[in-house]
């Protein structure tokens, strides 16, 4: 069967590291994926010289101008307000007009998931948008040993109901389907106990409905020593739990860096046990590469957004526009609806 | 009236000059293995790059013009190749090999790789023996140094390079004595005029446009021959007709689509390639009554990408400028690539 072409939009304005890096990304694609189109949104000019020295394949490749951009730093309602041709804007049109089937940036979170709230629908049943994030775990997840998780919401929607939860639910359990190709994913509720009547209201009631959903793997509530352990495939909660989590996992990450980095200046004996674990260190920074991941999904809308990590390079940007191309490729949007329906 | 007592073909007014490898042919020599293949396959094995004969066969279709090829294959191949672009239709004027067994045999193994040598002087010589007035449009590709030695020969007949500089190029380009003997020899006898309009450099490794960017904007690197049909409608050498003819063929036989043709059309005006007028000849081509037309997807489709690629991009860039080329700085496009090399290109 001939593979579905599909168009992915890059917001080029948005990443850390400068547009360059997201041309680079796309360019990689370009090479990579013949049934992958890119449509890099932003001031042409830079485009244009960054694709000039980049390898890459021109008939794969179009590009839309967009004399502004939003910076990390600015208020994204305001911004959006005074910026109407900012890159991540005029993405989130185009896509909104079939231009482009998905949209991908590593831009000021805010702004782009406004964007997407202003051009792109709910779909029907979804009340609030998620944003999803993948993070490493013990336990390996799917048909490709996946070393990630999905925890959602982590920070869209700051205080979610028990629909909003069911909600997430289903969305996660479709996305780690289609996404890691886990055809049955096991998703679960944070909480701080794992007796069904533990947490707050609206989690008890979550979980009551979600007890009885068909289709559903659900395995009931999970505490946070779970999240790293990887014991459910999909976490839910609400934007504010979420992102609380997902912060507090990043500084650990960093913490342990800091701390071997540490112990390879203080003493030579330490320094000679690092050597010798090196094999270990490596293999354990491969499986926790999260540029392999390149983004997370903004689920609940009727267009797929990816939303890449501003330090994201190109790689990661490459890995981005291939997990959006599979989403839109397998459907996402119909499968969530039909997870919705039951 | 009285008949003329002989019957000459009349004098080309444009010359369509072609590399074969990886500029027609779809050929892989990098590894022994490929060499191999490429050796033993048969005519009808062999592909050509997608739209390349119709190419071809557009610009022959208008007359007054010669096609010559000057391949870096060896003479041995001569009747596989020959019975390749007689099965793809194409007639050619000139087809030079190369002799790889006579330069085995002699201990040149310079010669086997070098291309300065073997090309430069095969091009002076037939340019030598055509008008004055004919104009050129030259194909190679970036595999190995066309855009070197197309621009240097379209440079030594416009007097733009000086024997000093020649030599300094053919010393360092490590010519054998009488190979630079032969290219003097052919140079002295061409007078002076400026007939290459374009140079077109398929961009079969995918290098970087860039590249290319000091040899001026008379180089124009392609990522497939739609490209070069537009640039040559801009130019006056194809109708917006005979593009559409191109351009079906590269949809029927290679799997193109109307993405990536208007991707391709976006990416020359990015470039700074003035084709807003061969955007509306073309428009206007496929608005009119064309059977050819049902190949491709509804013409209101067509319009609308192409012109909306158009849109996207605001005002025109201006032309890349016109410079002179510095060939002894750029000495190293011109000798053969190591493994290393051609990796990384």
């Amino acid at each position: 069967m001939a593979t579905k072409l599909v168009t992915i939009a890059f917001d080029v304005m948005g990443s850390d590291h400068g547009p360059a890096e997201v041309v680079r990304g796309a360019a990689q694609l370009s090479l990579e994926s013949p049934h992958i189109h890119t449509l890099l949104v932003g001031d042409r000019a830079v485009i244009d010289n960054a694709l000039a020295e980049t390898k890459h394949n021109g008939e794969r490749i179009s590009v839309q101008h967009a004399s502004e951009q939003i910076s990390m730093t600015e208020k994204p309602g305001e911004a959006l307000a005074r910026k109407p041709d900012a890159s991540v804007s005029v993405a989130a049109r185009l896509v909104a007009e079939g231009e482009a089937d998905a949209l991908v940036s590593a831009g000021n979170t805010g702004a782009c998931v406004l964007s997407c709230a202003r051009h792109f629908q709910l779909l029907p049943g979804v009340r609030r948008a998620a944003l999803a994030s993948v993070y490493p775990t013990r336990a390996r997840h799917g048909d490709k040993d996946d070393p990630f998780s999905l925890i959602l919401d982590v920070g869209a929607t700051v205080e979610a109901t028990a629909d909003d939860l069911v909600t997430f639910a289903v969305m996660g359990s479709a996305y780690a389907r289609i996404i890691s190709r886990n055809e049955n994913p096991k998703v679960a509720l944070l909480s701080n106990g794992t007796e069904p009547n533990k947490g707050p209201r609206q989690v008890v009631e979550a979980h009551a409905r979600l007890a009885s959903l068909p289709g559903l793997q659900f395995i009931g509530n999970v505490e946070g020593v779970d999240i790293p352990k990887g014991t459910a495939d999909v976490v839910v909660t609400d934007g504010f739990v979420g992102n609380v989590c997902l912060k507090m996992l990043e500084g650990v990450h960093e913490t342990v860096v800091e701390l071997a980095q540490y112990a390879y200046k203080e003493s030579l004996r330490w320094r000679a046990g690092l050597a010798m674990l090196s094999g270990g260190i490596q293999r354990i920074k491969d499986i926790t590469d999260w540029e392999q991941y390149g983004g997370a999904p903004v689920l609940g809308f009727d267009r797929i957004f990816i939303k890449a990590h501003g330090r994201s390079r190109s790689r990661a940007i490459a890995n981005a526009g291939k997990v959006a191309a599979k989403a839109v490729s397998h459907e996402l949007g119909k499968a969530i609806q039909q997870g919705l329906a039951r | 009236m009285s008949l003329p007592d002989r019957i000459d073909p009349r004098p080309p007014r444009r010359i369509y000059r072609w590399d074969l490898d990886k500029t027609y042919l779809q050929t892989e020599f990098d590894s022994l293995r490929d060499l191999l293949r490429t050796a033993f396959q048969k005519a009808h094995e062999k592909q050509a790059v997608p739209g390349a004969s119709a190419l071809i066969r557009e610009l022959a279709a208008n007359g007054d013009s010669r096609l010559c090829i000057v391949s870096g294959s060896p003479k041995q191949m001569r009747s596989v190749l020959e019975e390749k672009l007689k099965l793809d239709g194409v007639v050619w004027d000139e087809f030079v090999l190369k002799d790889n067994v006579g330069n085995l045999m002699r201990g040149r193994f310079r010669a086997l790789r070098g291309q300065v040598g073997y090309k430069l002087p095969a091009i002076l010589e037939s340019r030598a023996n055509a008008p004055v007035e004919a104009e050129e449009v030259l194909f190679g590709d970036d595999a190995e140094a066309d855009a070197f030695i197309y621009s240097l020969y379209a440079d030594m007949i416009a007097g733009r390079v000086d024997e000093r500089v020649l030599n300094q190029i053919l010393a360092a380009a490590a010519v054998y004595p009488d190979e630079a003997e032969r290219v003097r020899t052919a140079w002295k006898k061409i007078p002076v005029s400026d007939p290459v309009r374009r140079i077109f450099i398929h961009l079969d490794r995918l290098t970087p446009p860039a590249h290319f960017s000091n040899y001026g904007p008379r180089v124009v690197p392609i990522f497939n021959y739609f490209q070069a049909a537009l640039v040559l409608l801009a130019d006056g050498h194809l109708t917006a007709p005979q593009v559409i003819k191109i351009a079906v063929e590269m949809v029927q036989t290679a799997g193109h689509n109307i993405i990536t043709l208007s991707n391709s059309f976006q990416d020359l005006l990015r470039r700074g390639l003035p084709l807003q007028q061969a955007a509306a000849a073309l428009v206007q081509a496929l608005e009119g009554p064309n059977a050819l037309l049902q190949a491709l997807r509804p013409v209101p489709d067509i319009i609308s990408a192409f012109t909306k690629r158009l849109a996207a991009l605001g005002t025109p860039p201006p032309p890349p400028p016109v410079q002179a080329v510095d060939y002894l700085d750029l000495i190293h496009h011109a000798l053969p690539r190591t493994h290393k090399a051609r990796k990384t290109h």
